[in-house]
């Protein structure tokens, strides 16, 4: 879009960010270097472009001086750029108009030390947004029609709860479990979760438009947000579900410790989940394979924050459930109790769990992780011996009848998940969440969002938050029916397209189509606008909106010159 | 008829804003109510936050800026509810809107007032490390960004100023070196401060807050004389056009002279008839009074009015020569009317009393002003006359030197906050500053009520051993915050004692968290991870500096929490497990830290730290205990949620929500997480009960 006969009218805001800018790049000397840009009638600085006041102030600028591009030099648009586009449709420009340029991650933050630098790359930077500006065609953004079903892609706490809240809602809910019987984690915990569990079985066997699918799994996505098309195999038939938005909450699974791992595989060496339920068929005075039991010893972050190993995070519900489950022990006779931890993460009330426990006279004992402790086989029963930190590293050996292995969650059913729906992983290996403080149940793709354990391992509390939270983002998009998806997607120049198809091969979305004759065909709801078809095309036939040949070749050329 | 909304949100930080952004994204609509003057709580004021490193304001001033612009949600600022009642299936608030003394539509933010202002207060948006002004906006991204005005009423020693002189305006201007504008609020008041600061019996230096804390008021005549004595020569006063009605006064007393001046400040032609060298009656060679104060009070007042010299006319003979009234200044056995003031003689006016004093001689001629007013203008005055008391002289009166008055004017409290000198009235451009605003009461009728009041943060001076307070260079998480934000007050991390650069710095945890004796028995569950990011800040910061955390367990629990401990690790930053049992001073403004040496010899140990920041516990805010019945409170004062396994934010009472750190504390993710989920609670219960807006 060569801009032609009149200049087109262009706003230049620069932000300091507080100081994360202005600390490092002189921004009044960038906003002076942009005034004498053709087509720049306002540059200027403010504190927080992103604040409400200096918004209104662009938006009075946008309207009284008639504003044709307005560029804004802050953040990365990953931030900001949905909060600058809506300002801009608000003050009646069209939001594709609005270019941000990025100078705190690419100026300030890479070069605290070159302030002189920093400024010059700046103002080269905005220089190359003005361009863009000027350049910058107005887009509509495409509108597909939600399809009024959802499903939710595991039957744990999270996933009850979540089908729960939208069949509520009036939304029919596909409730798919690859197991025999829903319930997750809750049937395993037969002390805590039972109750919970039923209840909630109940209830979803009362929801006429909740259909659960036992043993189904999910194979593939196909569609596009709004209009997903999931590939699942139920008892072996595969079927194919049209669902508007989905929800994963397919947890984690428990950690497995290895055969001889702090003795596990001898009997009386139990992982937590075996405790709790030992525990529940236990009376007053418990037994265990025929013998009494009186002293356990509970090791703590099994499996969990190694720093060799593939589990470096913590899995957080661990130690509550540990602390949760000496209680439950010392109620029924467990009367001496050693807790070797590394850190006793009892965070918020769960510290009176901690608390009570001790006044209990239970043994919290510290060892470090290079020196864990060590299980061994007795005459009768078993022995931990175990380095306690806390009284100057002395050797301790305590015989014991029990060895509970404080297990956490491992991300198991994420990779095969994240491969056929085509999800992003955490370093963790759990699935990624956008930004854990923004968009904390969402993923990249609208209308795909995370409960539960399938993000992070969580507690029961934490689950049903996070479920709900994931049900509120599917249910905003089921009750406005329609959804607005980014316009920056490919065109096809086709004039130019000779159908070679080698566009096809490339295309991760599957949304380009070779018709029986004439050019090659875009299903906008599909394309994602990133662009991989772009550079195979022998004939430039592609491009991306808002990305075009002649418009990258002019900033590039401002950027350069 | 009581206003209609779907919910109303008490409290607009990150749990309150989150919540309205899902609810507007449902489809309902919300009503934010926030007590401080712009919504952002505890989060806009962070410096980077936990695990990401993101700059708080970067996430939280566009949430803002998107509560504000979304047009399902509605702003309360400086606003309470009072009272929550249950009517039916749905709640009625009563909510107080408080006076802000600036009018929002007008205010453009531009900060114009602040530059004025004289009084300073603690600014409780930098934990109280830098002052703001009286008037203030609360912080550059505030929303809505619009000024408002500490006031408390008036502080006492205006208050009780028979004559309505801003005793505190006074001392507010005097410390800025506004002595002239301190005189000329002086004389909008009263005439005669020459004069006064001599021989006033000073209500006000009786009823000072300082005395009645230190036994020692302020020395306000004293400060008085001194700004007299500064200002006075140059000063002229403006008087508007005299347009007004033709009055005459007989005398030459202070009581005729003040007449005089309100007169003819209010727009009248005043004749005085009287002998010159007899003006200021009984003030004249009065022992206590300077003869050149003298001479400049009379000069301010003589310069807008006639003198006549022939003093000797009836008033009779000045009725009929087209004076509209005549006011005698004594007229022995005439019978006044108290309320009036008029004589029995039509159109002549006199004292119904005989002053004492000279505060009762300006406070009589200024209501004898206001009622000849009154009479010739048709208006009715309601109440008699009543004379001042007058009590006798004491106190501090002397001349005071300019470094002796500033020094004496800092020691005033500014215990209500604004002085009313109305600068920020005459700086303004927008006409925004109203001080007639009153408090509105506002009745609004809701299907739902969620508690978004956060928290409170442990106050470490209520235990000495922490030595907060006590030793200047102890400082409070929060406050670290702040010095590390990009909105920092001095764009570096300094200690307070010296402004020096620390290099050995102490971050000791659970400060009143996990403790039987003091805050909270609980984990306060954000401090390990703050305390972590700002070692991690700070290293930044100040790149040599020595980092240690005295820590009980750090606990790192969340969603890449570990992986920042061991950043935090890798980066030099020392861990000590210890719980820390005292600070005490180590000499050059340094601290020595005693700590419980948990895993080397044991025993008690000490360090020296040249900063120790406090990570002080989380603690529920009390405000709400006011308003929401006891059932629905846990033992700490947190807000019980009664079915947080089934239903998160459901309280005991259907209807009644709660989000966030209301509930108990927690970090922003997991506070984000929880209000999308009580959005949704919410929304299912409106639809459960029928709530149509």
């Amino acid at each position: 879009m060569q801009p032609e006969g009149k200049e087109k009218r262009i706003g230049v805001f620069i932000c300091r960010c507080g100081g994360n800018i202005s600390d490092y790049v002189r921004v009044e000397e960038v906003a002076e270097a942009l005034r004498g840009e053709p087509g720049v009638v306002v540059s200027e600085v403010h504190t927080f472009t992103c604040s409400e006041a200096a918004q209104s102030e662009i938006m009075a600028h946008i309207r009284e001086k008639g504003l044709e591009g307005v560029v804004i030099a802050s953040c990365s648009p990953k931030l900001h750029q949905g909060t600058f586009r809506n300002m801009a449709r608000q003050a009646g420009l069209n939001p594709y108009q609005y270019v941000q340029v990025n100078i705190r991650e690419q100026c300030s933050w890479v070069h605290p030390h070159d302030p002189e630098g920093a400024t010059a790359k700046a103002i080269r930077l905005v220089r190359a947004g003005v361009e863009r500006a000027r350049r910058a065609r107005a887009l509509t953004p495409v509108v597909v029609e939600v399809v009024p079903q959802a499903a939710v892609i595991g039957a744990g706490l999270a996933g009850l709860q979540a089908a729960l809240a939208l069949s509520e809602l009036g939304i029919t809910v596909h409730l798919l479990e690859k197991t025999e019987a829903p319930g997750g984690h809750l049937r395993n915990l037969p002390l805590v979760g039972e109750d919970l569990l039923s209840g909630l079985l109940e209830e979803v066997s009362r929801r006429s438009n909740i259909k659960l699918h036992l043993k189904t799994q999910v194979l593939s996505r196909a569609g596009g947000p709004g209009q997903y098309r999931l590939g699942i195999q139920k008892e072996g038939a595969e079927e194919e579900l049209e669902v508007g938005a989905f929800i994963v909450a397919a947890g984690f699974a428990a950690y497995r410790p290895q055969e001889g791992e702090y003795g596990y595989g001898w009997p009386g060496v139990l992982t937590l989940g075996e405790y709790f339920r030992w525990l529940k068929e236990q009376d007053r005075e418990p037994f265990f394979e025929g013998r009494p039991v009186e002293r356990v010893a509970f090791i703590y972050c099994v499996g969990m924050r190694q720093s060799q190993g593939p589990h470096s995070y913590c899995a957080r519900f661990c130690c509550p459930a540990a602390l949760r489950a000496g209680r439950l022990g010392a109620e029924k006779g467990l009367r001496f109790q050693y807790h070797l931890f590394r850190d006793i993460r009892a965070y918020g009330v769960f510290e009176e769990d901690y608390r009570r426990l001790r006044e209990a006279g239970a043994f919290f004992i510290r060892f470090a992780e290079k020196e864990p402790p060590q299980v061994e086989k007795a005459e009768e029963g078993l022995r931990v011996r175990v380095k306690d930190l806390l009284t100057g590293k002395k050797e301790l050996e305590i015989p014991v009848d029990l060895v509970v292995l404080v297990t956490g969650g491992v991300p198991e059913p994420q990779g095969p998940l994240a491969e056929s729906l085509k999800l992003p992983l955490s370093a963790d290996g759990f699935l990624a969440e956008v930004h854990p403080k923004l968009k904390p149940v969402e993923t990249l793709f609208p209308g795909i969002y995370l409960a539960g354990g399938a993000s992070s391992p969580k507690t029961l509390e934490e689950t049903v938050a996070s479920a709900l939270a994931a049900s509120a983002k599917a249910a905003s998009l089921f009750l406005a029916g329609k959804l607005e998806l980014e316009p920056r997607v490919i065109e096809v120049l086709e004039e130019k397209c000779d159908r070679c198809g080698k566009c096809l091969e490339v295309c991760p979305f599957g949304a380009l189509k070779l018709p029986e004759e004439g050019p090659v065909q875009v299903e906008e709801a599909l394309c994602k606008g990133e662009g991989a078809c772009v550079p195979v095309c022998p004939q430039k036939a592609l491009q991306v909106k808002g990305y075009e040949h002649e418009t990258m070749e002019a900033v590039i050329g401002r950027l350069a010159s | 008829m009581p206003e209609r909304v779907p919910v109303v949100i008490i409290g607009g930080g990150i749990a309150g804003m989150e919540t309205a952004l899902t609810l507007a994204e449902m489809g309902y609509e919300s009503l934010i109510v926030e007590r401080e003057g712009s919504i952002g709580g505890k989060m806009i004021l962070l410096s980077k936050v936990f695990p990401t490193l993101d700059c708080a304001s970067c996430i939280a001033t566009p949430k803002m800026a998107a509560v504000r612009n979304n047009p399902r949600i509605r702003i309360l600022t400086v606003s309470e509810v009072r009272k929550i009642s249950r009517n039916g299936s749905s709640f009625e608030l009563e909510i107080e809107k408080k006076p802000t003394y600036v009018d929002p539509e007008k205010c453009t933010g531009c900060g114009e007032c602040e530059k004025v202002c004289p009084v300073p207060r603690p600014d409780q948006f930098n934990a109280g490390l830098t002052v703001r002004r009286a008037v203030y906006i609360p912080f550059p991204q505030a929303v809505p960004k619009k000024a408002l005005i500490e006031k408390r009423g008036l502080s006492p020693c205006s208050r009780f100023c028979p004559l309505g002189v801003r005793a505190h305006a006074l001392v507010a201007l005097l410390r800025q070196g506004r002595y002239q504008e301190a005189l000329k609020v002086h004389l909008e008041a009263a005439p005669f401060p020459g004069a006064l600061s001599r021989i006033c019996e000073a209500p006000c230096e009786k009823r000072c807050t300082l005395r009645a804390q230190t036994g020692r008021p302020m020395s306000i005549r004293a400060l008085k004389g001194f700004i007299f004595q500064e200002a006075v020569r140059n000063l002229s006063l403006e008087w508007p056009q005299a347009e007004g009605p033709r009055v005459a006064l007989l005398g030459e007393g202070p009581l005729s002279l003040s007449c005089a001046y309100f007169l003819r400040k209010a727009g009248f032609q005043v004749f005085l008839f009287a002998e010159k060298g007899r003006l200021g009656g009984s003030l004249r060679a009065h022992p206590e009074i300077p003869e050149e104060f003298l001479e400049e009070d009379l000069r301010l007042i003589l310069e807008g009015i006639e003198l006549q010299e022939s003093w000797e006319e009836a008033p009779e003979k000045l009725l009929e020569e087209g004076f509209a009234a005549v006011f005698l200044e004594r007229a022995p056995g005439t019978k006044v009317d108290p309320r009036t003031f008029e004589t029995t003689r039509k159109g002549v006016f006199a004292p119904p009393e005989v002053p004492a004093s000279l505060l009762q001689e300006i406070h009589l001629g200024k209501e004898a002003a206001a009622r000849l007013r009154a009479a010739l203008e048709g208006k009715k005055v309601s109440a008699p006359y009543k004379l001042p008391k007058s009590g006798p002289l004491e106190g501090e009166r002397r001349l005071l030197s300019e470094e002796e008055a500033l020094r004496e004017a800092s020691r005033c409290l500014d215990c209500a906050g604004c002085c009313e000198c109305r600068s920020c009235e005459r700086a303004c451009p927008a006409g925004a500053i109203n001080f007639s605003q009153k408090a509105q009461k506002l009745r609004v009728e809701a299907g739902a009520v969620v508690l978004a009041t956060g928290f409170r943060l442990f106050e470490p001076e209520e235990n000495p051993l922490w030595g907060y307070r006590k030793y200047p260079n102890v400082i409070t998480g929060m406050q670290l915050e702040r010095l590390l934000a990009p909105t920092r007050p001095y764009n570096a991390v300094m200690r307070p004692s010296d402004g020096r650069i620390p290099g050995n710095i102490a971050l000791v945890l659970c400060v009143g968290s996990r403790s039987l004796k003091e805050g909270t028995p609980r984990c306060s569950r954000i401090c390990c991870m703050y305390s972590l990011k700002q070692a991690q800040l700070l290293l930044g910061a100040v790149p040599f500096a020595e980092v240690t955390i005295y820590y009980i367990d750090l606990r790192a629990f969340g969603k890449g929490y570990e992986e920042f401990l061991r950043q935090t690790q890798a980066m030099g930053v020392h861990l000590k497990k210890g719980r820390v049992a005292r600070i005490e001073p180590a000499g050059k403004g340094d601290l020595w830290v005693y700590y419980e040496d948990m895993e080397g010899a044991g025993g008690v140990k000490r360090a020296r730290h040249d900063l120790v920041v406090l990570a002080t516990g989380a603690l529920a805010e009390p405000a709400l205990q006011r308003i929401v019945s006891a059932e629905i409170f846990d033992e700490l004062g947190f807000v019980k949620e009664a079915f947080p396994e089934k239903a998160p934010g459901q309280t005991a009472l259907p209807g009644v929500f709660v989000v966030g750190a209301a509930a108990g504390p927690r970090d922003i993710p997991d506070t984000v997480v929880h209000a999308q989920a009580v959005a949704l609670q919410v929304v299912l219960h409106l639809r459960r009960s029928g709530f149509a807006a």
